[in-house]
């Protein structure tokens, strides 16, 4: 009772982080912490993909776990891999079969103290965005119930990195609409002050403008900022420029 | 015509993706079918989107019809009206009877939605993740509140629309405006160029002339668009 109720605690800890804004580092490693607690485990970690595909370590709750997920990564082979790979779940010990499947990592593992593994999936529908890797220094592997702690804080995990790549997403292009409308904006008020300066058609004014970026390569709405600022005179503008003939 | 019967599931996406399919012939542009949409959706007279960065609006860059142009540049000749405020205060604002002018807020913009027969006007912030991007502007001709049902209707068409815009915006070439975004009324951008024709005969900083060119426009009872022109044919100067 008393664990489900500290998972319970872990749930909405967490939930309040990716309501907040976070750091997603920050928020995987104390993800990581907290299965140590809730769980038989002696340490987990956490890794994810890129987004061409390729497994990077993130997180971890000790330097020795970090270790070993490095070697996994490194060596190319592993549970937490495994897990990747396939979707599926791994629970093993690490002697026998294991020394077996993973010829470089599973001995390295216990020469650390490491005695058995879980690596869960964390998994959106089809998507498998990484996994969260589990070991113990007992050999007796996780519980059902540990188990199924375990998948509920790789998809609170899963959820919070899904929700932040979304916000990312979002954040980069809500500043380039920003930045696009304001050049757009300060385009039109730099064609208003070179017409009323020079004495042109606004249409001639934007000509000059586009004429005087083409030839000091320029961008047109830096040009146009420094128009609008005063920093560039529109008596600049109408001189002719070698690189561009047609004026 | 999309109206759903029945009060007990919130609009999705699909409903509004069908709504705006049944507007898309009859509109010149994208966001005309996203602004008729919202009209059926949520039943109400009239729909407009803006977007707007910083203090800087994009002009109303789309809108449901004539009437609702109308009023939206009686808001940007102002600056100021329930949409604007839904923009800056992040929050839904209702102003539900225009023609009750107790609690003192925005009365010319009152008096000029009025003049076109508006009567109730809403706005809502275009919201991606706390930033606001811009807003969706509803409008009817007879005073009332939206019922909660339109209210969270509103809510879920902003959410839309601000999405759509995204999408749109994230396709656009760097540092452009999506084209979808670009049917701007050609008048909204005259009155930038204006501002910077005004920031020189005047001296001042660009930011000021548009300030100028507002209260020029408000004293003299006329758009701003109407004074953008005027200031471009040379017929009015501030030296």
């Amino acid at each position: 009772m008393a664990r489900e109720q500290d998972l319970l605690a872990a749930f909405i800890e967490f939930a309040d982080t990716i309501i907040e804004e976070y750091d997603v580092v920050d928020f995987l490693h104390r993800l990581a912490e907290r299965c140590v607690e809730l769980t038989n485990a002696s340490e987990a970690g956490i890794m994810l993909a890129d987004r061409d595909g390729t497994l990077r370590y993130v997180a971890s709750s000790s330097e020795r776990m970090r270790l070993i997920e490095l070697f996994e990564l490194q060596h190319d082979e592993g549970p937490c891999l495994d897990a990747f790979h396939t979707g599926v779940a791994v629970h093993s010990t690490l002697s026998d079969d294991a020394q077996r499947r993973w010829p470089l990592v599973a001995p390295r593992a216990r020469e650390v103290g490491f005695e058995s593994v879980s690596a869960l999936p964390m998994r959106l529908r089809n998507e498998v965005i990484g996994a969260l890797n589990v070991f113990s220094s007992q050999t007796a592997l996780l519980s059902t119930e540990d188990r199924s702690v375990a998948q509920t804080l790789a998809d609170i995990a899963t959820i919070g990195i899904l929700q932040e790549r979304a916000l990312n997403d979002a954040h980069i292009v809500t500043s380039q609409l920003g930045a696009a409308l304001e050049s757009r904006i300060v385009i039109e008020q730099a064609k208003g002050v070179i017409a009323e300066h020079n004495n042109v058609s606004v249409d001639d004014a934007f000509a000059l403008l586009r004429a005087y970026s083409r030839s000091h390569r320029g961008r047109l709405s830096k040009i146009a900022r420094d128009v609008v600022d005063g920093t560039l005179t529109t008596g600049h503008l109408s001189e002719p420029s070698p690189a561009d003939p047609t004026l | 015509m999309t109206r759903r019967s029945g009060d007990i599931e919130p609009l999705d996406s699909e409903t509004f993706a069908k709504a705006v399919a049944a507007r898309s012939d009859e509109a010149h542009d994208p966001i005309s079918s996203l602004c008729l949409a919202c009209t059926d959706v949520v039943g109400v007279r009239g729909a407009a989107l803006l977007v707007i960065s910083g203090k800087r609006v994009l002009g109303c860059v789309g809108v449901s019809d004539l009437v609702t142009e109308a009023v939206e540049q009686v808001e940007y000749t102002l600056g100021d009206g329930p949409c604007m405020a839904a923009y800056k205060t992040k929050f839904p604002v209702f102003d539900e009877d225009l023609s009750d002018d107790q609690d003192g807020r925005w009365p010319e913009f009152r008096r000029g939605a009025l003049a076109v027969g508006i009567r109730a006007a809403f706005g809502f912030p275009l919201l991606i993740d706390q930033v606001c991007i811009g807003a969706l502007n509803l409008y009817h001709d007879r005073p009332g509140a939206l019922s909660d049902r339109q209210v969270s209707d509103a809510q879920t068409v902003a959410d839309i629309a601000s999405r759509m815009l995204l999408a749109w915006q994230a396709d656009a070439p760097p540092g452009r405006v999506a084209w979808q975004l670009e049917q701007v009324p050609n008048h909204r951008m005259e009155v930038h160029q204006a501002a910077g024709r005004i920031s020189v005969q005047a001296a001042i900083p660009v930011d000021d002339a548009l300030v100028l060119l507002r209260a020029y426009a408000f004293s003299e009872d006329l758009t701003i668009s109407t004074v953008a022109r005027d200031v471009a044919s040379g017929l009015v100067r501030f030296d």
